[in-house]
């Protein structure tokens, strides 16, 4: 078995050490100012990135991060395990309960705030594929791929605005948390048939690719939730806890992740359900739920969100109209499909239009999302870039808009 | 609300002529005595002489016969039937059997009493081991969630440990922090999520102490008590650890099918595994 020599090691830790640092210092800051920590992460990979270590001390960078290709290749595996527990935790925070006890509101803002601007998308996605798909070989996958990234919310960047709001406990918010959660369960599902259209062309079909996906949701969500739930008063008795449920989450993440990698998917989609199976059970406090989260969210998160900063040049690639179009198109679309949702569950127009703006938030997810579909050469690096600035952009401006939309003495919110 | 409204004016009881239904017969005498109703028994499927005689010597034989006693022979599917039987009387309580725990196919597709609680448009009592000599509830443990049916639940519930003599109940707040926890993967300070946690809690007790100070508790001491976790799957698990005898809970916003069974939530966590004789309080005021 070959290992790292000396001087990898070194760069490999040394990156590492950097990465999380500056992730912390960036974030910090960028919290201060009201954003999410994510911008200040993202910031710190460009920082310490090509655009700008790269660009005026190349020597410097070369030799902290990029000096030998074993060490690119082990920093590249860690953050490959980042996105899985990424998602891992993702999964975790759904509630698969809430989405089956919402009411025709929460109902028609989920699906109308799905299909609006998953369809608007697409229809972008494949006429102006010239336009944006320079790097793509599948024009429906392309198109698949911008409609689901348009679909899809930032769940922790919504709860987090509606509790500054105090609109947390509201008719409101409740229908927005719903939303979001139903709005990502099906966008991680249609991912991962887009990713498996690609990777498995080769093998199988997209009929198969469609079966695989949801055989595999299926089955997970039924039995493999009912035999998690059931196994964890065992695991608890027997082992050490919560550590053991530390151990015991991520391992399944991971074989999870490994069986969907097998079959033709994306191995993110095997950690997802495993997360909603794990979160799901009844015998998981929010506690032990937390200890993972802490974990992945302040080490493994931090590295993946830097790390993209090192593979994009953000200067090189921006271009303006691009930019333009996927921020003005996900505007329109989630606001406009979450709207006509909340208004046909019967909300007022304002309300309608918060919900919009609630859901429109994009965060994390969206970047996650646009990083996968960049390795796998689904996107460009130009579109790569417009969708990273439109997810930080849509999260930054939906608490400023929920707040002028909901000031709740003015409306007299109605709470549950 | 008035104390008319309160009481469980007409009650049926699903007989089934299982070994159970003495006990059942023994048991509506009971709860036909504390709340002075009148009783309607239901039997869905053929009437045969020799079950009808049966049941005209168990009520006899608990001094049931009489103007406020009534008999129903229906025939049909028995779950529809009971349901149109309740609608049709204007009952205020169904009472039926229940086995504690059933089969996972039976309950994925249900039995008799487990769909009647799930359709009722009355409020339902689940007996889980009816006794020939009934000694009413002792100890209720109370569903007191933040909900617009908790205010009606929880005078029921009172006035149902008053009337049987009970010391005290407990009623259990559930809180599930699982959207709270959703800014924990955000950028959060630990002092402020659980600032905001605390805020929501304080909204949550004051909304319980204003329903309390409005119910007419008596020497009623009541104990509540905040659990985190599953809605529906705390409280039965309370339930279950403190050996109550009387579950209460409050009816579902909408019929539960088999998609509420599959990824279960609330009530289905109680069905699931019944901890103890569960009562679903159906708030006619919240319709």
């Amino acid at each position: 078995m070959s290992v790292l020599s000396h001087s990898e090691n070194i760069s490999v830790i040394l990156s590492l050490g950097l990465m999380l640092i500056a992730a912390r210092l960036f974030g910090e800051f960028f919290r201060k100012l009201k954003m999410p920590l994510v911008v200040g992460e993202l910031i710190a990979g460009v920082v310490l990135g090509p655009s700008f270590l790269g660009y005026f001390y190349p020597n410097i960078s070369t030799i902290i991060f990029t000096q030998n290709e074993h060490a690119a290749i082990a920093l590249s595996g860690i953050i490959n395990i980042s996105i899985i527990m990424l998602l891992f935790v993702a999964g975790m925070e759904l509630n698969l309960s809430l989405i089956r006890q919402q009411g025709k509101a929460a109902f028609s803002t989920s699906v109308f705030g799905l299909i609006i601007p998953l369809a608007m998308g697409f229809a972008i996605g494949y006429f102006g594929y010239n336009l944006f798909g320079e790097n793509s070989t599948d024009k429906i996958a392309f198109a698949l791929f911008i409609g689901t990234s348009m679909a899809i919310s930032a769940l922790p960047v919504i709860a987090r605005t509606l509790l500054d709001l105090n609109l947390f406990r509201t008719k409101v918010g409740s229908i927005i948390i719903t939303a979001a959660m139903f709005n990502d369960l099906i966008g991680w599902i249609l991912f991962s048939v887009i990713i498996g259209m690609l990777k498995g062309s080769a093998h199988h079909s997209l009929l198969f690719t469609l079966l695989y996906t949801i055989g595999y949701a299926l089955v997970m969500l039924t039995a493999g939730r009912f035999f998690i739930n059931k196994s964890m008063p065992w695991a608890e008795k027997n082992f050490s806890w919560p550590g053991g449920f530390l151990s015991l989450s991520l391992g399944l993440a991971f074989l999870g992740a490994a069986f969907t990698e097998y079959i033709g998917l994306h191995a993110i989609f095997g950690a997802f359900i495993i997360g909603i199976s794990i979160g799901d059970s009844v015998h998981v406090t929010e506690k032990m739920k937390d200890n993972v989260s802490q974990f992945v969210t302040n080490i493994f998160a931090p590295l993946f969100f830097v790390s993209i900063g090192f593979k994009v040049n953000f200067l090189n690639h921006f271009d303006l109209q691009i930019t333009l179009v996927v921020l003005i198109l996900a505007i329109v679309g989630k606001i406009s499909g979450a709207y006509l949702g909340a208004k046909l569950g019967g909300l007022s127009n304002k309300e309608s239009l918060a919900i919009g703006f609630g859901l429109n938030a994009r965060g994390a997810m969206e970047i996650i999302l646009a990083i996968l579909a960049l390795q796998a050469k689904l996107i460009g690096e130009d579109l790569f870039v417009a969708i990273v600035i439109m997810a930080v952009v849509t999260s930054v401006l939906a608490g400023p808009m929920l707040n002028w939309l909901l000031k709740p003495k003015a409306i007299g919110i109605e709470t549950n | 609300m008035s104390n008319k409204e309160l009481t469980f004016q007409k009650i049926a009881v699903a007989i089934a002529f299982s070994p159970r239904c003495e006990a059942m017969i023994a048991e509506a005498k009971l709860l036909q005595q504390t709340f002075h109703s009148q009783l309607v028994f239901v039997h869905v499927g053929k009437k045969s002489l020799q079950e009808e005689q049966y049941l005209k010597h168990l009520i006899h034989r608990f001094n049931l016969d009489g103007a406020s006693t009534n008999i129903i022979w229906e025939q049909g599917d028995p779950v529809e039937t009971i349901l149109q039987v309740c609608q049709d009387q204007k009952i205020d309580l169904l009472v039926a059997g229940a086995l504690e725990k059933e089969g996972i196919i039976k309950y994925f597709f249900g039995g008799i009493s487990r769909q009647l609680s799930r359709k009722a448009k009355c409020s339902m009592l689940m007996l889980t081991e009816p006794k020939i000599h009934p000694t009413g509830f002792k100890h209720l443990v109370v569903e007191g969630t933040d909900h617009p049916k908790t205010e009606y639940t929880i005078a029921k519930a009172v006035e149902i440990a008053r009337a049987f003599g009970s010391k005290s109940i407990d009623i259990i707040q559930e809180s599930d922090e699982s959207k709270l926890a959703l800014i924990r993967s955000e950028d959060f300070k630990e002092k402020e999520a659980d600032d905001h946690k605390e805020a929501l809690h304080k909204e949550e007790d004051e909304k319980l102490e204003e329903i309390l100070r409005c119910t007419d508790c008596g020497e009623l001491i009541i104990n509540t008590e905040r659990i985190e976790g599953k809605p529906g799957y705390v409280i039965s698990k309370f339930s279950r650890d403190k050996e109550s005898d009387l579950l209460i809970l409050n009816s579902p916003d909408k019929p539960m099918n088999l998609l509420d069974r599959v990824f279960p939530h609330d009530i289905e966590y109680a069905l699931s595994d019944l901890p103890c004789n569960l009562l679903i309080i159906h708030s006619k005021d919240s319709e």
